[in-house]
């Protein structure tokens, strides 16, 4: 038996360590065509740019501790039947699993920047000097924490989004108010717009304004990296299709954290998601019942605040303000038929680790108690 | 090494946790003293994965979940249980005495 995972970001590392966790010991190999160790990419909007170094996903001689081999090769072909992977050098690698974790990527135009790996945000961090003129297109989390860390780094820095709310189909209108009034608080340019056209250091928006960037950061939305399981003949639709369990179509692969589409489902392309979903195809590979699932957690943190999102966003439920969102420092529970669907909070991380605890536990909730800021969130879920 | 006193036995709360500041245990970080059901625990305040107070994390089941972005750790022994942290905490042993809790800067918990 042995386990190859095709990737080296936080799903495939996921995926590792819970197979390890849960007493696999036969050879897990991962293989990610970036030339270095597993990193965390959530940073590299942030203290990354801020001229931190990389933050590895785990420390040095982990891999090795855990028998994990780790090299660097561009998958090129899948053969499910047996096990198969051939990278683009000619070296071709077996195994009785194969694991795709094989992410996403950005959406990119000439002349613009993405970021999304190491090298990516390498390059950017390289442009973004002191007075440099940044336009970030899209209004999003990658756009939104990369304007907020330009604007930190003395960037000159205009935002252009159609949408005057971004992210309000994921954490509600009450949270996406917050968010999109603090780059106009910072002094960061916000257009109601698209890119139309790019070229020589100009960009043209579709409401008309031309303005000159140095520097012109796409955050437009990501693609699935779904053509080895394509070329493979497994089903892809938005994503290499698996069930609740991570199982593609074919036995003996499964599809984690991005690149995954649960059939029936959205897409999920968040940090927590990788882990979980990683997590669930190691319990399927070890032939172990899966566990109950967690509500889903994301964050972002931009110009020093940090906001935490657990749930979903449901426009059905009642919002039940806890604090003041608007003020920096609130909760919003999302209500429905007595029960908590979701709950989005700025610089409150332990009401949204209660609210994760009241969704998962079904604990049965009122409007009068959560918003009462007297009451302890914590008696809801740890009755001693 | 010198013990610290806390706080009464009963100050904190089943799931609460305080800082002890560097000035009063002359260690380098903060240290976060927990308590999970009867038992105390204490660990170093600032997580290892990113700057976080783990005095504010969420205490349950022999655990602290750090308040920025979920990393786990076991209060007993510093491991860490759950991604993204990949550093231990390091653990200082607590006393339970004469109806106070106290702390040995330093010394590290006997698992």
């Amino acid at each position: 038996m042995s386990v190859l995972v095709v990737g080296a970001g936080i799903a495939a590392v996921a995926t590792a360590t819970a197979l390890r966790d849960g007493g696999y010991d036969r050879p897990i190999t991962l293989v990610g065509d970036e030339p270095e160790e597993p990193y965390d990419r959530p940073p590299l909007t942030k203290a990354f740019l801020r001229g931190e170094p990389v933050a590895r996903l785990r420390p040095a001689g982990w891999y090795d501790g855990q028998d994990v081999t780790v090299r660097t090769g561009t998958a090129v072909s899948l053969d499910p039947d047996a096990g198969r992977v051939a990278l683009a050098d000619g070296t071709v690698l077996a195994a009785d699993t194969v694991v795709l974790a094989t992410g996403a990527r950005p959406i990119t135009l000439p002349g613009a920047l993405v970021v999304r790996t190491r090298a990516q945000a390498e390059e950017l961090r390289s442009r973004l000097r002191p007075g440099a003129r940044l336009l970030v297109v899209g209004g999003g989390l990658i756009g939104a924490e990369t304007a907020a860390s330009a604007h930190e780094l003395g960037c000159a820095v205009t935002i252009a989004d159609p949408d005057p709310l971004p992210l309000a189909r994921a954490v509600g209108p009450q949270a996406a108010a917050f968010l999109a009034g603090q780059h106009a608080a910072a002094g960061v340019t916000v257009k109601a717009a698209r890119l139309d056209t790019c070229a020589d250091g100009r960009a043209q928006l579709t409401d008309g304004t031309e303005l000159a960037a140095d520097v012109i950061l796409l955050g437009i939305g990501v693609r699935p990296e779904t053509a080895l399981a394509a070329s493979a003949g497994l089903p892809v639709d938005d994503g290499v299709l698996v069930d609740a369990r991570m199982r593609t179509a074919h036995p003996r692969v499964y599809a984690v954290g991005d690149v995954a589409r649960i059939a029936g489902r959205r897409r999920v392309e968040h940090w927590d998601h990788a882990v979980r979903s990683a997590g669930v195809a190691a319990r399927a590979i070890l032939g172990r019942s899966p566990e109950p699932e967690r509500a889903p957690w994301f964050w972002t943190d931009r110009y020093g605040r940090h906001l935490e999102m657990t749930g979903t966003y449901d426009p059905a439920a009642e919002a039940v303000e806890r604090g003041s969102i608007a003020d920096g420092d609130g909760t919003v529970f999302f209500v429905h038929d007595g029960r908590c669907v979701g709950a989005v909070a700025v610089d409150r991380s332990l009401d949204i680790k209660a609210a994760q605890r009241i969704i998962d536990r079904r604990v049965p909730v009122t409007a009068e108690f959560l918003a009462d800021e007297g009451n302890s969130l914590r008696s809801l879920v740890r009755p001693r | 090494m010198t013990e610290v006193r806390v706080c009464a036995e009963n100050e904190l709360e089943d799931g609460q946790a305080v800082a002890v500041a560097p000035d009063a245990t002359g260690w380098s970080d903060a240290i976060a003293v927990f308590r999970d059901g009867d038992a105390y625990y204490a660990l170093d305040d600032t997580c290892p994965h990113e700057e976080a107070s783990l005095a504010e994390g969420w205490v349950e089941d022999g655990e602290v979940e750090c308040p920025l972005h979920q990393s786990r750790f076991d209060l007993g022994t510093g491991k860490v249980t759950c991604l993204p942290a990949t550093r231990d905490a390091c653990t200082h042993a607590v006393a339970v005495r004469d109806g106070a809790v106290w702390l040995s800067p330093g010394v590290p918990a006997s698992s």
